[in-house]
């Protein structure tokens, strides 16, 4: 069952300092590129597929699926285990195994190009937003192999170290990558002309149980159990490619 | 207070003395060294330091000098781009490209063709700016630092980045993160008022570039008056007037980035 409200959570607390990392990392003004993105939603609107008239309902309807079955059976369980790579290491350092096939195993799921340039590229811009200033260790170490091309530096492998090192329980980082996704698409709707500012909040807010309960189960998924299942919009996204206009970079 | 836009303390350039000593053409002055808390040219005795010993953060994407080109929709910032390239090339430099301005695959395959004699394609690429275009240079400039970085590797003869943002209105400025110099264009067919309104990229560009001086009869703009507004709203930063398909203003603009150090081919590696 879902949860509701606080009530109904046992799991890890949250201090005011891993909520202000949390605020950090979903915040639209942290630089990572990502407003660069739509997510397949360009491409959506070019076709007439979301107009003007899907509304609350049909946004909120296709944002929910894809947050469930493309985007927390993928990156939420890669920002989990990459989170674990820190967290749950018990000797010094990071599990760097862990995090290159964490990865990798992302990469591999992402099925089109476009869609997997564009993770890369936000891997790096977090990366090189906190290298230097506030990236832990880990981060710092995995940076080396992902400026060495020897790992796709997926945005949410970087996540999932940095938030740990930031000390963001794993299914809060979860929860905000997730948040981070859902804000960020909702951002692209706005600017593509199909929600309005009120729209994109009641949908953000409506969409709220079903982002609780994916991150819950991204955060208990096993790494081999990596999936996506989108297949409209991995269409979308390949027809973006070869588009001949277009704004977003996805 | 802090500019809102450029991170820079505001300061009134006619009331003190700056003691730079290098004196520019028609006497104006660059590098004006007053961003916070970094060593960005020359100190101030007001300068506001963050006392840290060392170096500052790590420059990203690489030494090689970056010049970022911005101004309103049409005022010519690919020509200018078009324009200075063969002039780049013809002085033995290797710049790359790397437009915001293309929305289209036109766009994308205009710039390619107007340069292709001179400029193999992959060295211009776009980066879409999911309609922010302040945001790419500004706020959030790390997609045009990985294109940079990209770019760069890629051809690592490279000694020279253009830089060049969306079309946009007279707010735009670049983050010093991502240009070491910014040009602002302006064109007279926008009318003579424009330098009077200023705006940041009007009044605090390192070049302010007042493009198709040609048609100015035509569009009944007054140059000297945009002169005159210029020079009172820019202190002593420097303007050019061009006109990009005959060349004139080109070589003063080249000027001005040699003398700030654009045409060196490498930057110090902190900020």
């Amino acid at each position: 069952m879902l949860a509701t409200g606080p009530a109904d959570w046992d799991g890890p607390a949250l201090s005011p300092r891993a909520f202000l990392a949390a605020l950090q990392l979903a915040d639209s003004a942290f630089p990572s590129g990502r407003y660069t993105l739509s997510h397949g939603l360009e491409s959506l609107v070019q076709s007439g597929a979301v107009t003007v008239r899907s509304g609350i309902g049909g946004l909120c309807s296709l944002l929910c699926d894809q947050l469930e079955h493309g985007v927390a059976s993928t990156d939420g369980v890669a920002v989990a285990w990459a989170h674990r790579a820190v967290s749950e290491t018990v000797r010094s350092g990071y599990d760097e195994q862990l995090a290159c096939e964490t990865d990798r195993r992302l990469t591999s799921v992402k099925l089109s190009q476009e869609m997997r340039e564009a993770s890369s590229r936000t891997g790096r811009g977090v990366m090189g937003t906190a290298l230097g200033s506030f990236a832990g260790p880990a981060l710092t170490a995995y940076s080396r192999l992902i400026r060495g091309r020897t790992v796709p530096g997926n945005g949410a492998v970087v996540i999932g170290l940095l938030s740990a090192e930031l000390g963001l329980p794993l299914i809060y980082a979860v929860a905000t990558e997730l948040y981070g996704f859902a804000a960020g698409w909702l951002n692209a709707a706005m600017r593509l002309g199909v929600a309005d500012h009120r729209i994109m909040q009641a949908v953000l807010n409506r969409c709220g149980p079903v982002m609780d309960g994916a991150a819950q189960k991204a955060s208990t998924t096993d790494l081999e159990d990596m999936a996506s299942c989108i297949p409209l919009v991995d269409i979308m996204s390949m027809r973006h490619e070869q588009a001949a206009l277009r704004m977003f970079a996805s | 207070m802090k500019d809102q836009d450029s991170g820079q303390m505001p300061h009134d350039h006619a009331d003190h003395e700056h003691g730079h000593g290098h004196e520019q053409e028609h006497g104006h002055r660059h590098e004006h060294g007053h961003d916070l808390g970094h060593d960005r040219g020359h100190a101030h005795s007001h300068e506001i330091r963050d006392g840290l010993d060392g170096p500052g953060l790590e420059r990203l994407a690489g030494p090689v000098p970056r010049v970022g080109i911005g101004g309103p929709v049409g005022s010519g910032k690919t020509t200018l781009i078009e324009a200075l390239v063969p002039r780049l090339v013809a002085s033995g430099h290797n710049p790359v490209v790397v437009t915001n301005d293309i929305f289209t695959q036109e766009d994308a395959r205009h710039v390619r063709a107007t340069l292709s004699a001179v400029l193999p394609e992959e060295k211009v690429v776009g980066v879409e700016t999911g309609s922010c275009p302040h945001t790419a240079v500004r706020d959030d400039p790390t997609m045009n630092l990985d294109a940079v970085q990209a770019l760069t590797d890629r051809f690592p003869e490279t000694d020279l980045v253009l830089l060049e943002s969306g079309g946009d209105n007279l707010t735009l400025t670049y983050s010093r993160v991502l240009a070491d110099f910014f040009i602002f264009v302006i064109d007279v067919g926008e009318g003579d008022k424009i330098p009077r309104k200023r705006g940041p990229g009007i009044t605090s560009s390192d070049l302010l570039v007042i493009n198709k001086i040609d048609i100015a009869p035509h569009v009944r703009a007054d140059l000297s008056v945009m002169e005159r507004d210029a020079r009172a709203v820019r202190g002593d930063r420097p303007f050019v007037f061009t006109n990009c398909f005959s060349g004139e203003g080109l070589d003063e603009v080249l000027q001005h980035l040699d003398a700030s150090g654009m045409l060196s081919g490498s930057q110090a590696v902190h900020t």
